[in-house]
């Protein structure tokens, strides 16, 4: 089952405290010139129309004896030990593309690289936090449609993240039709618009959803790490 | 006078004050900021190089400090890096000229495969205000284009960015690279997936973890 939507900038719950660390500011109040920035940014966002979600729930499901991958539709996932083992209760899995779009993508890159750097910064930050949103929204969709058949869902785990190889990108946009969202694949893995992010969701009767998960993953400097 | 002024200019640099129009930063509202001190002090016939190295130099080594130690944030280098960017606007026809001299050139580029910039500009913006000439490169850069640019600029140093696993393992063959062709080049790099393990497998030179520590590398092997 694939489905793609399509979501408005008021529809999403903009994570504020993750554009406040994005920004730097976890704790200190954030300078007077940059709250006008981001109001600006907001005002602007309300035009985006390219912000897009899809998802795709795979039932053939097949967890590797080594504990460190699962297979998919027949593509080998090397998620590593941690993910593999937050997954292994689940008898189906969704793979998911969320995207801010390429406008404020364009837009962030370009104003970092010329007449606004400070301005371009905020875009990309709050690229980065729709990106998220439209995650959230898609979980919580997946969740609920889950509900009625008495199945919950996992956290959401990503490439590049708790010693998932990012290059699997391509096995699991291989699973999906060409450019899911408009978003496309580098080489190197890379999603473009670059401000996207994809993963997987597990889903089964005996999973589980944690609340804290920054003390699975290795990157130790991330800003979104949360100290708790 | 020029010593207040001076001074001035590194406080401008270092909180991020562009020019007098600027509200930011809110307590020196109102105050010349980096374009007006750079005009005053050129008026006052002081020389370029000493505008850079008694007045940006200065004012963004503190920044480097500060945001090394997490007491300001990426906005607020930016803020600063703009403030040193109008400052240089009035000085680079020295620098053209000969008439003033930076201290060397480091050449940055993000690696091929890499699309990724932001912590490859924080770090050209830091270099260049520690005194620099900087040649930016911009992303997704091959080996090819880091060695025409040091062919063009014999004894620069060369800065490496990467903020991906797949991306990293292209910073071996850039540097290896670079090195068969001029082993004497310095090779720097940087990126959330690297670190000093990394560096010294690939036979780079140096790895550092913020702008601050490529400036403090150049500054000792360079400067």
């Amino acid at each position: 089952m694939k489905v793609e939507f399509t979501y408005q900038f008021e529809e999403l719950a903009i994570d504020m405290d993750r554009l406040r660390k994005g920004l730097g500011y976890s704790e200190e109040p954030i300078p007077e010139l940059f709250i006008d920035y981001l109001k600006k940014v907001k005002e602007d966002c309300r035009e985006l129309t390219d912000i897009c979600g899809a998802f795709r729930i795979c039932e053939e499901l097949q967890f590797a004896d080594n504990k460190r991958s699962f297979f998919a539709d027949g593509a080998e996932f090397k998620v590593g030990r941690t993910i593999a083992q937050k997954l292994r209760k689940a008898d189906k899995m969704a793979f998911f593309v969320c995207t801010a779009g390429k406008t404020i993508s364009e837009k962030a890159s370009s104003l970092l690289k010329g007449e606004d750097p400070v301005f371009g910064y905020v875009y990309d930050i709050m690229g980065s936090a729709i990106a998220e949103a439209v995650a959230d929204e898609v979980q919580h969709h997946i969740e609920q449609q889950m509900l009625p058949l008495g199945a919950k869902i996992t956290n959401r785990y990503s490439p590049g993240y708790c010693h998932w190889n990012v290059s699997d990108q391509h096995k699991l946009f291989s699973l999906f039709d060409e450019n899911p969202c408009g978003v496309s694949l580098t080489e190197s893995a890379l999603m473009n618009p670059v401000k996207s992010v994809s993963g997987v969701i597990g889903i089964g009767q005996d999973v589980e959803f944690q609340d804290y998960q920054c003390s699975l993953c290795a990157m130790k400097d991330c800003v979104y790490r949360s100290d708790e | 006078m020029k010593d207040e002024l001076l001074k001035k200019l590194s406080a401008c640099v270092e909180f991020g004050k562009t020019n007098k129009a600027a509200l930011y930063p809110p307590q020196m509202k109102g105050e010349d900021g980096a374009d007006e001190i750079t005009s005053q002090l050129l008026d006052e016939g002081v020389g370029a190089q000493e505008i850079l190295t008694g007045g940006l130099m200065p004012g963004m080594e503190k920044v480097g400090i500060k945001f090394r130690e997490n007491k300001i944030f990426v906005p607020q280098v930016l803020m600063s890096a703009k403030a040193m960017g109008m400052s240089m606007v009035h000085l680079k026809p020295f620098f053209i000229s000969g008439a003033a001299k930076q201290k060397g050139t480091f050449i940055i580029g993000t690696v091929q495969g890499d699309l990724h910039d932001i912590g490859k500009n924080l770090v050209a913006m830091m270099v260049e205000g520690s005194g620099y000439k900087v040649i930016d490169l911009g992303t997704d850069c091959l080996a090819e284009k880091y060695i025409a640019a040091i062919k063009e600029n014999p004894g620069a140093a060369v800065g490496l960015s990467a903020l991906l696993t797949t991306t990293m393992v292209n910073m071996e063959q850039i540097t290896k690279d670079i090195k068969a062709v001029f082993p004497e080049t310095l090779v720097t790099i940087g990126g959330a997936p690297v670190n000093d393990d990394f560096c010294l497998k690939i036979g780079a030179d140096n790895y550092s973890a913020d702008p601050q520590g490529v400036v403090d590398f150049l500054n000792t092997k360079i400067a």
